[in-house]
């Protein structure tokens, strides 16, 4: 009896155990009196965090009472992983999201409108370069502030093009150019087989999409953010997926994706030297500065009908959840703040003008023509609609995916078809 | 007397608790949750909202969902008889005794005990039609081979080729099952003068059906159930090709956050896999065959 006894604890015991684990949340460690911590999310990973930590070194020395955690998750499980935390209260108090991930979330009220603490701690917001505060402000109200950004441009290989004498792109450049200077620097072997790549493009990446349509004049949503027929579907949009395909297809200036499924289409062969350009954002430019293959040129992306550009950011905001929106407040100014640039500028392009004008990048004839890009920003189709990744998105997509592979496919059916199943899905969540 | 009996059911009761607690709260709990989300419309934050059989009648007119149905459909009918088949295979080759069988019959297993992202990976280098090592192979051939995961005509396909690394699994069940049969089954049919391949059919085929009956089974529920490979390698594409069920409902739930539809998806699944192997079991008694059971 008293043998079975104690293994009737023990079996208590266990399923306590087992049942706690399901439902505590992440606590935080023993901190001595007086001390707050807060905890910052973030979907960075790997070397991504070392500035983070770094901001948070300095932070934590200014603020002694104020311990700041770190909480990475990287990978596609961010988001969900964010919402059940928010969902279950137990959020991390700073948190990081991208761009098109911004109104969705907030129309969840999983944020703090930052508009009274920015007025009562009478922070500057002038101090962010044009644009950059935009993706974290929906309704007139500001939620997130800038963490870093890039917008779209052209890299080239000074090497290929000095190689073949063909002169460098110049800003200002137009669609033409591009194809004839793509053309120039494609070049085959005896037996007809490409040796070297005019442009390497993001494949079936459908946000980076959205320049080519916005520089060919084109919009693949209406304005008041109800319909995809006569936007999607539009000419402009159909000149511009068809001049996408015809680079791959018709003149074959660009090699095919990879890997369809990889962020931008898995291609290697710019790193390689063995093509001329690529279109692409900032993220690469590290690794394509020190590649041996490449002497680094970049020129903003040619224009059509508009000289357009699209922007990539993320940000960071604070919990609706959080039980230290004061402090988290303070953390938050000084990350996203001109603190937190002078760290980032050697991580990513710096969201703060000062920042950006003292280290010299405005002026660099690489970083510059990053930063100048910001002056010609067309705002992205998610923000004319909540729905925008799980309608017209996929449509998209599926667009894209076909002229790529298919060099007979017929553009402008497709693009009418797409936009018949991205309006659909739209009526039917929209109802 | 009665205290025996109780004392006797009071240790049933405690040495059940651990799966009793576990059961309820990691099965039976999530389950009837699930069916509750099931009517309603809910994105995690905001409150659910009763739409009743919305989320049901909504499957009829959802493209993708017919499409991954299809898809799972597809990748079922041609990965399970390859299963049973190539696992039988493995089995025979690796059946006869001798010194250093045990080393093949790992190497044949190994792979099962991978994780399943690992092998994925391993697979997309494979693959890779600019230099990966099938195309390469094919290459020494004068065969120009396609481009396998970007081509929606051979994308399905090359999954299938993929999951061909799980038939050590099925080739152990075998195994286990071709060492229960008795010898004497082999002596009396050698003594009738029956060759090999007869005794292959005669003898090995029958007795092992109970154990192919268990591989069809678990390779009908576990196909239904594919994600890792279309997740890693191809996530649904290219032109959902490879969109899964399973997939399409984790993209429902976690990507768009209809969590409602996508607990619709998940027992629209649960229900078909349901009906099958309750076919799969009717079907018993016409195939399958149960050493010591009475003929009819």
């Amino acid at each position: 009896m008293k043998m079975q006894f104690r293994f009737m604890i023990i079996v208590l015991m266990l399923s306590l155990v087992i049942s706690a684990c399901t439902t505590t949340a992440p606590t935080n460690p023993a901190t001595t009196e007086g001390t707050i911590v807060i905890r910052a999310g973030t979907g960075d990973g790997g070397d991504g965090l070392t500035p983070h930590q770094q901001i948070i070194m300095n932070f934590e020395d200014l603020n002694p009472n104020v311990i700041v955690q770190l909480e990475p998750v990287s990978g596609r499980d961010y988001y969900a992983r964010l919402l059940t935390q928010l969902a279950a209260k137990a959020a991390p108090d700073i948190i990081q999201i991208g761009d098109d991930a911004v109104p969705s979330f907030v129309t969840k009220n999983a944020f703090v409108p930052l508009d009274t603490y920015l007025k009562d701690s009478n922070f500057d917001t002038s101090i962010y370069l044009p644009g950059l505060l935009d993706p974290g402000r929906i309704d007139g109200k500001q939620y997130l502030l800038p963490k870093d950004y890039s917008p779209l441009a052209v890299y080239y290989n000074k090497k290929l093009f000095d190689a073949a004498s063909v002169p460098y792109p110049v800003d200002g450049w137009t669609w033409e150019d591009l194809l004839a200077t793509a053309q120039k620097l494609t070049l085959k072997d005896a037996s007809g087989n490409v040796t070297q790549w005019g442009i390497q493009l993001p494949a079936a990446w459908t946000t980076g999409f959205e320049y080519w349509v916005a520089a060919a004049g084109g919009s693949l949503i209406s304005e008041d953010g109800k319909s995809f027929v006569g936007a999607m579907d539009s000419a402009d949009v159909v000149r511009a997926v068809q001049f996408y395909a015809d680079l791959y297809n018709k003149y074959q200036v660009a090699p095919q994706p990879a890997d369809m499924n990889a962020f931008g289409g898995g291609n290697s062969e710019f790193a390689n030297g063995k093509a001329a350009m690529m279109l692409f954002g900032r993220w690469p430019q590290g690794g394509f500065k020190t590649n041996p293959n490449i002497s680094l040129g970049v020129v903003a992306p040619p224009m059509d009908k508009v000289r357009a550009n699209i922007l990539f950011w993320g940000g960071f905001g604070i919990a609706a959840t959080s039980k230290e929106p004061d402090t988290a407040f303070k953390y938050l100014s000084y990350v996203s703040g001109e603190p937190g640039a002078q760290v980032w500028k050697d991580w990513a392009l710096p969201a703060v003008r000062s920042v950006a004008e003292s280290s010299g990048l405005s002026n660099d004839p690489i970083e510059g023509v990053w930063i100048g890009e910001l002056n010609h920003l067309v705002p992205r189709a998610y923000t004319f609609t909540p729905y925008w990744n799980e309608t017209a998105d996929p449509a998209l997509r599926k667009v894209l995916e076909s002229v790529i592979l298919d060099p007979n496919a017929d553009v402008k059916g497709l693009l009418t078809q797409a936009a018949k199943d991205a309006q659909a899905a739209l009526d039917k969540l929209g109802k | 007397m009665k205290s025996l009996h109780r004392k006797e059911a009071l240790s049933f009761y405690i040495a059940i608790s651990p799966w009793l607690v576990g059961f309820l709260l990691f099965t039976a709990g999530p389950m009837v949750i699930s069916l509750l989300t099931s009517f309603t419309d809910w994105d995690l934050l905001t409150d659910p909202l009763w739409v009743g059989l919305d989320n049901y009648r909504n499957l009829a007119t959802d493209p993708l969902f017919i499409q991954s149905i299809k898809v799972t459909l597809a990748y079922t009918a041609a990965y399970v008889p390859l299963d049973l088949a190539g696992g039988l295979l493995l089995a025979l080759l690796v059946r006869p005794q001798f010194r250093g069988i045990g080393v093949f019959r790992t190497i044949f297993y190994l792979p099962t005990v991978f994780s399943g992202v690992a092998f994925v990976v391993v697979w997309l280098w494979m693959l890779n039609p600019n230099g990966g090592l099938i195309n390469l192979a094919l290459g020494w051939f004068g065969i120009e081979g396609p481009r396998w995961l970007l081509d929606p005509k051979y994308s399905l396909w090359a999954l299938v080729m993929m999951s061909f690394w799980g038939w050590g699994r099925s080739m152990a069940l075998y195994l286990g099952g071709m060492q229960s049969i008795p010898g004497e089954l082999y002596e009396a049919a050698a003594m009738d003068g029956a060759g090999s391949v007869r005794q292959f059919f005669a003898v090995t085929l029958p007795l092992l059906s109970p154990t192919i009956f268990f591989n069809l089974v678990l390779s009908v529920i576990a196909t239904f159930q594919s994600f890792t490979s279309a997740f890693v390698a191809t996530n649904g594409g290219p032109l959902d090709s490879t969109l899964f069920l399973v997939l399409y409902i984790y993209r429902q739930a976690f990507e768009f956050f209809h969590m409602g539809y996508a607990a619709a998806l998940a027992w629209v699944l649960f229900a078909i896999v349901l009906v099958l192997t309750l076919l799969l079991l009717r079907s018993q008694k016409f195939w399958v065959f149960y050493l010591g059971e009475r003929s009819k």
